[in-house]
C-alpha cells in the first residue's frame, strides 16, 4: 500500500488540502487504485526516449516590450474575498 | 421549435426576415425553462440575451451585421470566463466568481454577433466523464433507453454543452476537451463534437485544467455547423503563447465531401472483445461505406495506444495540481476562515473542491513530488513521445483514422462505478488524441439496440481540420443520421 494514513496526510499538507479522518479510508483506496493503474507504464522501456511536454512544435515568440495599462489594481482586486486599499488581506503571517 | 434548426438554417431564416433574433432567443429561453429538469445550464442569461438579441436585430435593420450568423443564440460551457456573467467551472470554490474579462473564444463569438443564452453545466473543473462531479448536480441525458425509464449520463465533462444541443436548449454550444470532454458527451447524445488541434483555438480566459492538453471546440447538430463555429472561434491569439501562428482555413467554405483516393486507417489496437457488438458493427459498416465512397481502407497499428490512458492520468493531474494551486482563498473565489494563513488555505481548498478534483490534485502532487518526479511525471512524458510518434508514422500511410468514440453508449446515472479507474476507461479512445495534440471529431453514426446514439471518431494529422471535416461530412451525407430524443421532460 503506497498511500497509508501517514503518507496521505503528508500529501494533503503538500497540496494544502485538509483531509478529515472519515475520508482517509476511501481516499487511500481510490489513490492506490489510480497508482496501480498508472504503474503499468513501468513495463515500457523508455531509456532512449525524450520526454514531450507539449505537442506543439512552435517557437515561443517574444512580444514587444511595450507598456500596457491593462490589469489595474481595481480590476485585479474586484473579486478579492477581503481587501484593503490596493492590497489583498490574509490572516496574519508574522507575529 | 423545429428540430431541423442549425446554424446554417437559422442564418437563412434571419437573412430572409422569417424570424428575428429576439424571437429566436425567446424561443430558446422558453426551451431552457421547459427543460430545467435536464439541469443543462448553471446560469441562464435571460435579460442579457434578450438585450443582445435586440441589438442584433437593430444591426440587421441598419445592415451593419457582424457576420452571417449575427443574432443566433448559443450555449457556453461554464469554463469560459465571461465578463459580468458568473463563471463557476461547476465548482463550489468559484461559485461566486464574476470575471471582469472575456475569454478570447467567447469574444470571437461576440465579434461574430452570436448571443450567449447562458453558461452550461460540466464536470467540476472539467474533470469527469459523466457530469456527476459538478457542484450543481448531474446533467441528464435527453436520451433514454427504450427498455427502461432510468436517467442516463450525458457524458462529460462538456455534458451540459452536449445535452443542451441534443435537447434543443441551444442550436450549438462551446465545450472544452482535455481527454475527450467534447467527443465523449457528443457520442453519448447523438451530436457532433470537434476537438481542434492543440493550438488551433486560444485557451486564454478558459479556466485551466491541464494546459498542455486543453482545447476548446464546438458541439453542434451537423458537421457543417462544426465548421461554421470553428471558423468563428479559431485563430492565433497573442494572449495565448501556445496558440498556433499557422493561418486558419475557411473550413465551412472549403467543405468538400469528396474522399476519392483518400486512405482511411483502422487501428488494430482499438479493437476489443469488450466493445459492444452494435458499436463494432457501426465501425465496420462505416469503414465499408467509406470504401464504397472511394476511399481505401488500410489496417494500421498504433502500438502504444493502451499506455495513453495511464500516461494521461499522470500528466493531466500533474498539470491540474499546478493550475489549481491558484485557488487559495486569497485573490478570488471562496474563502473559508482559518486559524492562520496555512489553515485558511487548507480549509478553503478542502471545502471548495469536490472529491474527484481533490483526488486529481493529490495524485498530481504525488507524481510531481521529490523522489517520484522522474519515475512518474518524466516517464509519462516519454510515453507521450511514443504515442505521438505512433501517429506520426500512421499519418505517413493514411489521411485519417476511424475509431469508435467511446467503449459504450450512455449508461445510467445511478450506475457509475465507485472505482475512479473504471470511470477513466470511458476516455480510452479519445485520450491518445489529446496527448498527440491532434484534431478529432465524434459524429453520430447509428443508434444501438436500446435506441441510444453510437458515435464514431475521426482523427487527422495536426492542423488538418479541413480534411477531418471533409471525411466527417462524407459520412454524414451518406448515412443521413436524423434520430432525435423523445422530449420526455416536456410531459
Amino acid at each position: 500500500m503506497e498511500f497509508d494514513k501517514k503518507s496521505l496526510l503528508k500529501l494533503g499538507k503538500l497540496a494544502r488540502i485538509s483531509i478529515s479522518d472519515d475520508k482517509l479510508n476511501n481516499l487511500s483506496k481510490d489513490l492506490n487504485s489510480i497508482l496501480e493503474f498508472v504503474d503499468q507504464l513501468k513495463e515500457i522501456k523508455t531509456d532512449q526516449v525524450d520526454p514531450t511536454s507539449n505537442s506543439l512544435n512552435q517557437k515561443l515568440e517574444v512580444r514587444d516590450d511595450k507598456v500596457d495599462t491593462k490589469n489595474s489594481a481595481e480590476d485585479i482586486l474586484e473579486n478579492a474575498p477581503e481587501k484593503e486599499m490596493d492590497f489583498f488581506v490574509v490572516p496574519k503571517v508574522i507575529e | 421549435m423545429k428540430d431541423s434548426y442549425t446554424l446554417k438554417s437559422l442564418a437563412v431564416l434571419l437573412e430572409n426576415n422569417k424570424i428575428s433574433s429576439k424571437e429566436l432567443t425567446s424561443e430558446y429561453l422558453k426551451n431552457i425553462e421547459n427543460g430545467k429538469e435536464l439541469n443543462c445550464y448553471n446560469t441562464i442569461s435571460q435579460e442579457k440575451a434578450l438585450i443582445d438579441a435586440e441589438k442584433s436585430d437593430e444591426r440587421r435593420k441598419s445592415q451593419n451585421l457582424r457576420s452571417k450568423y449575427d443574432g443566433i443564440p448559443i450555449g457556453i460551457k461554464d469554463l469560459f470566463c465571461t465578463k459580468g456573467v458568473t463563471t463557476t467551472a461547476s465548482s463550489k470554490i468559484l461559485s461566486n466568481f464574476v470575471p471582469n474579462y472575456e475569454s478570447t473564444v467567447t469574444q470571437n463569438c461576440d465579434d461574430a454577433g452570436l448571443i450567449s443564452l447562458g453558461k452550461l453545466n460540466c464536470d467540476e473543473f472539467a474533470m469527469g466523464s459523466t457530469n456527476k462531479t459538478s457542484f450543481f448536480g448531474s446533467v441528464k441525458n435527453p436520451w433514454k433507453s427504450v427498455n427502461s425509464d432510468y436517467e442516463l449520463v450525458p457524458g462529460g465533462s462538456s455534458g451540459g454543452s452536449a445535452a443542451a444541443v441534443s435537447g434543443d436548449l441551444c442550436v450549438a454550444s462551446l465545450g472544452t476537451d482535455t481527454g475527450g470532454s467534447i467527443r465523449q458527451p457528443a457520442s453519448f447524445t447523438g451530436t457532433v463534437g470537434l476537438k481542434p488541434s492543440y493550438g488551433r483555438v486560444s485557451r486564454w480566459g478558459i479556466v485551466a485544467f491541464a494546459s498542455s492538453l486543453d482545447q476548446a471546440g464546438p458541439i453542434t447538430k451537423t458537421v457543417e455547423d462544426a465548421a461554421i463555429l470553428l471558423d468563428i472561434i479559431s485563430g492565433h491569439d497573442e494572449k495565448d503563447s501556445t496558440s498556433s501562428v499557422n493561418p486558419k482555413e475557411n473550413y465551412y467554405e472549403n467543405l468538400n465531401s469528396d474522399i476519392k483516393g483518400m486512405k482511411i486507417g483502422i487501428p488494430k489496437e482499438f479493437r476489443s472483445d469488450k466493445l459492444p457488438a452494435s458499436t463494432q458493427k457501426s465501425w465496420d459498416e462505416c469503414a465499408n461505406l467509406l470504401k464504397t465512397n472511394g476511399a481505401e481502407i488500410v489496417d494500421i497499428s498504433l502500438p502504444h495506444t493502451m499506455s495513453a490512458l495511464p500516461a494521461y492520468y499522470i500528466i493531466a493531474p500533474a498539470e491540474a495540481s499546478s493550475n489549481l494551486a491558484r485557488y487559495d482563498g486569497v485573490r478570488y473565489g471562496l474563502r473559508v476562515k482559518g486559524n492562520d494563513l496555512i489553515d485558511m488555505y487548507e480549509k478553503t481548498r478542502s471545502e471548495g473542491f469536490g472529491d474527484e478534483v481533490k483526488r486529481r490534485i493529490l495524485i498530481g502532487t504525488y507524481v510531481l513530488s521529490s523522489g517520484y518526479y522522474d519515475a512518474y511525471y518524466i516517464k509519462a512524458q516519454k510515453i507521450r513521445s511514443l504515442i505521438k510518434s505512433d501517429y506520426v508514422e500512421a499519418f505517413k500511410k493514411v489521411d485519417a483514422i476511424l475509431t469508435p468514440s467511446t467503449p459504450s453508449t450512455a449508461f445510467e446515472i445511478a450506475n457509475e462505478p465507485s472505482d475512479p479507474v473504471q470511470n477513466y476507461l470511458n476516455d480510452i479512445f479519445t485520450v491518445p488524441v489529446n496527448l498527440a495534440g491532434l484534431p478529432g471529431i465524434s459524429i453520430p453514426y447509428a443508434n444501438d439496440e436500446n435506441n441510444l446514439p453510437i458515435g464514431l471518431q475521426l482523427i487527422t494529422n495536426s492542423f488538418e481540420e479541413q480534411k477531418l471535416l471533409n471525411v466527417a461530412k462524407n459520412i454524414e451525407e451518406t448515412i443521413n443520421y436524423s434520430e432525435t430524443p423523445e422530449k420526455w421532460w416536456l410531459k
